[in-house]
């Protein structure tokens, strides 16, 4: 009975397309040295409540920030200096957006929405290891969801109860 | 784009399909539900029994597992439940008593990703689970350990402060009357003896145990061990007390004896232990001092009263001059520390050792009484040698000494019996763990440390020993063994920089893990998790 429940609610799930209970990356997998487009999907809110904020956390490596404005949020991109220097087409860039926050929306618990950010994938991300960018969800009442958990080694992020979304990298596409 | 609908929904084709399209997933995270509400409400306090419970969440769900536990540690499976949208209805038993419930549930959601949790309610007011059974109790040792105490008593007070009453209040009076003597061997032995007899208690063997050296062994490393061989020794000195030619010898050693013996009674037992022990040891030590010069004075000074009229009526008058201060520090340093011990009045009337002081404390009354009358009325007629009141005086000696003897054998149960003192410190011991991570590390305390309404505290440290900012800490309770998932707690933070969880109920005694996540920042978690021992 169990099992039925299940296969059926995986079949439904990915006949639906969306289905995701925690914040999410719709494209799961990306090169590196390429441009890629974070989708970040949001089923629902903290504990019923609405979402008022969403918050992404820019990882090291990927630079060339650029956040998709959405109507009904105000859209802020926080700056900062990264760990390293990258190389972005042969131009060396040390600073750049290193959060991206958008606020002042009101996304029901009952309600899906996607929050989407262009940026690049440095080479000097590990090809074969997963990317996560932590998400935090803000609700009233000081709530807050946070996906925010990155697996230690050994670890799957099916172990985890809060996973940040994270994205595959591969080995960047030849021929350029 | 796959859109099954129920016409094609063959178990096996769809199970199938499933198969494919999960292999299709590899890597990708799973799906996590979250409860949005719980009726009852997690952590509340009802006043009947609920009919429905229910659980609802941020999506539908399917639960593995439902289970209510019961406040005395039994689980019940809950198969009567139905899917509302994405509300879990669920029966609730009929048969519900008071206290504390731990509804535990394991569901899973649209991807198959089981999540699980607990909530739990009280009905009544929050409660623990019911004692383990009470030890068992070997009443062969605990008779004879009694009996030991008791005789130890009359050979500290008879025996021992007989023989300095002979030696300092009643001149030529020799190492006083036989019973004197023997109370003193008796006392010898029976110590000796309560050695192995304690020794038994601590290692919980049967009387047949004596035998063995082990037990013996035992006894002296308790704290009864100090006393038993500074007690020998306060005996031995009675004994040469008692016989060697030597006046000055003979009153040394029975001051030597008397100071020995009531030093050993200071050095172990309830009340001796009890803080402050500045003031507690030394009023053990006057209370069994004045014990002993006064009890101890009553045989000799029979025996003198009988034998020779002369001698007997000023050691009469020696006794009544000096009596007075005795019984004055006596009551005080036992007040004082009757005082320490029971702390209120009403563990007078509840608890095993309020119940001793009383029963105790009617006998002193009876004595006392006696004691008066004496005093007053047969004192001053036997000391102007009235024959009569002579007769009189040695007969309520005798008695006064026979109440003495019930006084200790009541007294000696105290050795059975924890003061409310020691029950409410027990009580209240709270839990700690430490638990360390190469990032953080936080000492977590559960006050009280026993099952029911607690208060969790935790003082966070980065791994350098500074203090650590955190933004948030939530306490996370769970206990496999007794199936029950985990309970999240929020903690606030204090104005001592320690995080504090109020209102927490622990539904079990047991084994829990205790898991504390800490928000350093707004994307950075810590997770720290330890077991901690709960008591019932």
């Amino acid at each position: 009975m169990f099992k039925r429940t299940l296969a059926t609610a995986a079949v439904l799930a990915l006949g639906a397309g969306t289905a995701f209970a925690h914040v999410s990356l719709q494209l799961k997998e990306a090169p590196v040295g390429s441009t890629y487009r974070a989708i970040f999907q949001v089923p629902h809110g903290c504990e019923g409540k609405p979402t008022l904020t969403v918050r992404v956390q820019i990882p090291e490596g990927v630079i060339a920030v650029k956040p998709q404005p959405k109507a009904g949020w105000t859209l802020e991109k926080v700056k900062g200096a990264y760990a390293n220097s990258y190389d972005y087409y042969g131009t060396p860039t040390s600073e750049g957006v290193k959060e991206v926050v958008w606020s002042g929306g009101n996304l029901a618990d009952d309600e899906y929405d996607e929050f989407v950010v262009r940026a690049y994938l440095t080479k000097d991300l590990k090809a074969g290891e997963t990317l996560y960018f932590p998400v935090v969800q803000e609700c009233p009442d000081g709530m807050a969801e946070r996906w925010i958990e990155i697996p230690a080694e050994g670890q799957s992020a099916d172990d985890l109860e809060l996973p940040a979304p994270g994205v595959k990298l591969l080995e960047a596409a030849g021929g350029h | 784009m796959l859109i099954p609908n129920r016409s094609l929904g063959r178990p096996g084709i769809v199970a199938f399909l499933a198969g494919i399209l999960w292999c299709c997933l590899a890597g990708m995270a799973l799906a996590h539900a979250s409860l949005t509400a719980a009726v009852p409400p997690d952590g509340a306090v009802v006043g009947a029994p609920p009919k429905t419970l229910s659980l609802s969440f941020s999506e539908p769900v399917s639960p593995l597992v439902l289970k209510l536990i019961l406040p005395d540690g039994q689980a019940r499976a809950l198969d009567g439940f139905v899917l509302r949208d994405t509300t879990l209805e669920i029966a609730a038993p009929d048969d519900l008593g008071p206290g504390t419930h731990v509804l535990t549930w394991r569901v899973v959601s649209e991807d198959g990703h089981p999540v699980a949790g607990s909530t739990i309610f009280s009905i009544g007011a929050p409660g623990t689970a019911p004692q383990a059974a009470a030890e068992a109790i070997d009443w062969p040792v605990r008779s004879a350990l009694w009996l030991a105490k008791v005789v130890t008593y009359a050979g500290l007070c008879f025996g021992i402060g007989g023989v300095f009453a002979a030696r300092w209040l009643i001149v030529n009076e020799g190492g006083g009357p036989r019973l004197v003597g023997a109370a003193t061997w008796t006392g010898l032995g029976a110590t000796v003896l309560s050695l192995g007899l304690q020794g038994l208690d601590a290692l919980g063997a049967p009387l047949a145990g004596l035998l063995d050296p082990a037990v013996w062994k035992a006894g002296f490393a308790t704290s009864f061990g100090a006393t038993v061989a500074v007690l020998s020794v306060a005996f031995c000195l009675a004994v040469v007390a008692g016989r060697s030619g030597s006046a000055v010898l003979n009153r040394t050693a029975s001051l030597a004896a008397l100071v020995a013996g009531c030093v050993a009674l200071a050095l172990s037992g309830h009340a001796s232990a009890a803080a402050p022990q500045w003031l507690t040891r030394p009023a053990v030590f006057v209370h069994a001092l004045t014990i002993a010069i006064w009890v101890g004075a009553l045989l000799p000074l029979a025996s003198a009263l009988r034998r020779d009229k002369d001698a007997g009526r000023r050691a009469l008058g020696r006794f009544s001059r000096l009596i007075p201060f005795c019984v004055a520090l006596l009551v005080l340093a036992g007040l004082l520390l009757a005082v320490i011990q029971v702390r209120e009045p009403a563990a007078l009337l509840s608890t095993a050792y309020g119940n001793v002081l009383l029963a105790k404390t009617g006998l002193l009354a009876v004595l006392f009484g006696l004691v008066a009358v004496n005093r007053w009325m047969l004192t001053g007629p036997a000391a102007r040698g009235g024959r009569k009141a002579v007769r009189r005086l040695f007969r309520a000696v005798v008695v006064e000494t026979l109440i003495v003897v019930a006084i200790f054998a009541v007294a000696a149960t105290w050795r059975f019996t924890p003061p409310p003192r020691a029950l409410a410190v027990a009580a209240a011991q709270p839990a700690t763990v430490h638990i360390h991570s190469d990032k953080a590390m936080v000492e977590v305390t559960v006050a009280p440390g026993r099952a029911g309404p607690v208060e969790i505290s935790a003082v966070l440290l980065g791994a350098d020993f500074n203090p650590l900012n955190a933004k948030e800490v939530t306490f996370v309770l769970s206990n496999a063994q007794a199936g029950v998932e985990p309970m999240r707690r929020k903690a606030q933070l204090q104005t001592d920089g320690t995080w504090k969880a109020r209102d927490v109920v622990i539904p079990l005694a047991g084994q829990w893990q205790v898991r504390i996540d800490v928000l350093v920042g707004d994307f950075e978690l810590l997770r720290l998790q330890e077991a901690i021992e709960v008591q019932p």
